[in-house]
């Protein structure tokens, strides 16, 4: 079905191949799963199959790609898309219309297929990914896992022989992940189609015995089946499960109730936040937890109720100020890049409170350098990879010291590798006396790292405790999937 | 709660016109308000379409931005009453005389604009942006501009929530909105603007894979299977409006 030759390819203004010499051959019908580091040239193997990679793309290609005996690097793109679907990341990013209906139809009318048939075949394809009640729905009332189904379905419906998927889970929460890869399964089952998926999480598919694919540096480094290949793992790093009591909270929050428009998202939330803890926040999406997250630093106040910081009140106080002693990461690295170079961004908030000292700058540099960032101080943030963006988030909020550090599902898209540098950067903060609030969709990662574990249930919390208790308890509830052996990668 | 200037669902008379006919009657009130030179007829305008707000279950003190409008045309009006001088006077103030032709104007331009704008608000929030595009493009329009339209609209709330995250994030990197000259203006613009631009452009490169790999464009034309279905009462507004325009075409070439 697929025959990759020798393929190269070197974006337009980039030194560095995304592609070397890549050679695969993929059979009708099966199912294979690519993965590899961040940045390893996973999506430009998925946009060079499609053909996108050399229509819509400047830059320098050598090599074959054959789709169903068609040229891609030739071929109008328009009869690749007749054989190939891509799936990208993030649903919203890809959908063109308001409606679920209009969005499923969408390719079906480009394609000036007769009103028969297009029905016929939105019903199909909305039937196959479980999704035939949310026909009438717009698509912003929709939740991520209903809108990753929808845009599956908007690919289905135009019957391709070929389906890739890239990341589709990322922001998935795991109950959602778990009933995507339900979908992608039953849609091999039923549609015998060649699938293709990208992802990190890796174990989810493990029951679907697909080929496995590796890729590092733009090179494929592994083909084979799953249970041969080097799987990377996070180090098991266990933190202590005792919970430091004794000392004075850095968080209080007592009985905070929160809400937007009127509509109550946050109900009677009390907590301590003492330092030396690590805490993991998770929950299925909408549950509660950004909202949380920001309520800690002021940027939500609440309606009754109050949250502390080190003893100050969020309501009574700026937030720019109240950022000296808290610092929060993202979940877009690009949404927190404002500086010109690499050390203006990671000085850009010591600049800001007026703590730029000396001692301050070999700080930063050590931290810089730490991260494999010491030789790129000039370069323009932009430029650089994903995970390295992501390290450079973390320095600029690590800068000038913050007793409470706040992320909001920092390790979307992250490799192993990548994720457990940034987690040993965030526990030696817990061991300096500071405390980590992480949301986290990886039960791995909360196993490994975190010290306690809370559990948010339509804005409540339904479990706080030390981690290993906290899962017992999640099994307790019926809550598998958010459990460690459910499995993620990073 | 202020409500934002986008529709507002709802099942009054005026949500369930075709948005075609609605927006015949939306060109139709903008042009009679200019073409009728009595400013109690148009002040007679401005109340009636006050009492569609109502009728159409929208409190025009909850929609956003009315106030400015309003501010603007009271600003409007009140100049034409200052320095228009025409007819009997009615108060003197100094140098200043309001005179019954200024108040004449007055009434005029300030009710000319706020109709224009309430006409305006009255379309927008009761007419779904999808079915206008949609009827649009089934009327003629060409599908790249009817597509565009959509995506514009499905892109705004999106920017608007990145927006207030890029504000959120230099926030809690302790930026202060402290503008005290125009280079620190144009470096806290600068800031908040990159950020958004990078996502835009990724924004764009996703959509355009997702509309190539449906084959968007393939064709001149394409079928739609969304329509708006005309009713009775369509078809009443219709000859209504087709009335009303000959009504005021006959009007103004016999000199009313």
């Amino acid at each position: 079905m697929i025959v990759i030759e020798g393929l190269s390819f070197r974006f337009q203004a980039s030194e560095r191949y995304a592609l070397r010499d890549v050679n695969l051959w993929i059979a009708p019908g099966e199912f294979v799963v690519v993965t590899g580091p961040s940045g390893c040239g996973k999506s430009t193997l998925a946009l060079a199959i499609g053909g996108y990679l050399f229509r819509q793309y400047g830059g320098q290609a050598s090599g074959k790609v054959t789709v169903a005996g068609m040229d891609a690097r030739q071929c109008p793109i328009y009869d690749v898309a007749e054989v190939v679907g891509l799936v990208q990341q993030n649903p919203e990013a890809q959908f063109c219309t308001l409606t679920v209906q209009d969005e499923i139809t969408f390719g079906l009318e480009n394609r000036c297929l007769p009103h028969d048939e297009i029905r016929e075949r939105v019903g199909w394809a909305l039937s196959i990914v479980g999704a035939a009640h949310l026909l009438r729905r717009p698509l912003a009332t929709l939740s991520g896992g209903e809108k990753q189904k929808v845009a599956i379905a908007a690919m289905m419906a135009a019957k391709p022989q070929v389906l890739i998927f890239d990341e589709p889970t990322s922001n998935l929460d795991p109950t959602a992940t778990a009933e995507i890869f339900e979908v992608i399964a039953r849609i091999r089952a039923e549609a015998g189609i060649t699938v293709i998926v990208i992802e990190h999480k890796v174990d989810y598919l493990l029951p679907f015995e697909p080929r496995m694919v590796a890729m590092e540096g733009g090179r494929i480094i592994y083909t084979g089946p799953f249970s041969k290949a080097h799987r990377p793992r996070l180090p098991d790093r266990r933190p202590s499960r005792l919970l430091p009591t004794e000392t004075e909270p850095i968080v209080r929050v007592e009985n905070l109730n929160l809400g937007y428009n009127g509509h109550p998202v946050l109900r009677d939330l009390s907590l301590d936040v003492h330092p030396g803890e690590f805490v993991a926040l998770m929950g299925d999406n909408g549950s509660g937890k950004t909202t949380f997250l920001q309520s800690l630093l002021g940027l939500l106040k609440p309606y009754q109720g109050r949250v502390q910081v080190l003893g100050q009140d969020t309501r009574h106080i700026p937030v720019s100020r109240l950022a000296r002693d808290v610092g929060f990461v993202f979940q877009n690295p690009d949404h927190q890049l404002f500086a010109e170079s690499v050390w203006q961004e990671a000085v850009f908030a010591c600049r800001n409170f007026g703590s730029l000292d000396e001692r301050t700058r070999s700080q930063v540099q050590e931290l810089l350098v730490h991260c494999g960032l010491g030789e790129r101080k000039e370069d323009h943030p932009y430029r650089l990879s994903y995970g390295e963006k992501r390290r450079l988030n973390l320095v600029s909020v690590l800068a000038h010291g913050p007793q409470l550090v706040l992320l909001d599902e920092v390790l979307i898209g992250q490799d192993a590798a990548n994720a457990a540098f940034l987690l040993e950067l965030l526990h030696r903060r817990t061991e300096q006396g500071g405390a980590v609030i992480m949301v986290n969709h990886a039960p791995e990662v909360t196993w490994r790292y975190a010290n306690r574990l809370i559990f948010f249930n339509g804005g409540r919390i339904a479990v706080d405790a030390p981690t290993e208790e906290a899962f017992q308890r999640l099994k307790a509830m019926g809550r598998e999937v958010y459990l460690p052996s459910a499995g993620t990668e990073s | 709660m202020k409500q934002r200037i986008t529709y507002q669902p709802g099942n009054s008379l005026l949500h369930r016109l075709h948005p075609l006919i609605k927006g015949g009657w939306l060109l139709l009130g903008t042009v009679f308000v200019f073409a009728i030179p009595n400013p109690w007829v148009v002040l007679s305008t401005v109340v009636f379409l006050l009492f569609s707000f109502h009728l159409s279950g929208l409190p025009p003190g909850k929609v956003r931005g009315l106030r400015l409008f309003t501010t603007t045309a009271l600003l409007l009006g009140g100049l034409q009453v200052l320095f228009v001088r025409r007819g009997m006077v009615l108060l003197q103030l100094g140098p200043l005389a309001v005179t019954a032709g200024g108040v004449e104007a007055g009434l005029y331009v300030a009710g000319r604009f706020v109709s224009v704008v309430l006409l305006s608000y009255l379309f927008v929030l009761t007419t779904e942006p999808n079915d206008l595009a949609y009827t649009l493009m089934r009327a003629g329009l060409p599908y790249r501009y009817g597509f565009a339209l959509i995506t514009a609209l499905r892109l705004v709330p999106v920017f608007e929530q990145e927006g207030q995250i890029v504000y959120s994030a230099q926030l809690a990197r302790g930026v202060q909105y402290d503008v005290r000259s125009p280079r620190r203006f144009l470096t806290l613009a600068r800031q908040f603007f990159l950020p958004l631009l990078v996502s835009a452009l990724g924004k764009v490169d996703a959509l355009a894979v997702s509309m190539e790999g449906r084959c968007f464009g393939r064709y001149p034309t394409r079928t739609f299977l969304r329509e708006v279905r005309a009713t009775w009462l369509d078809g009443l507004a219709l000859g209504l409006l087709v009335l009303a325009v000959t009504a005021l075409g006959i009007g103004k070439l016999a000199g009313w």
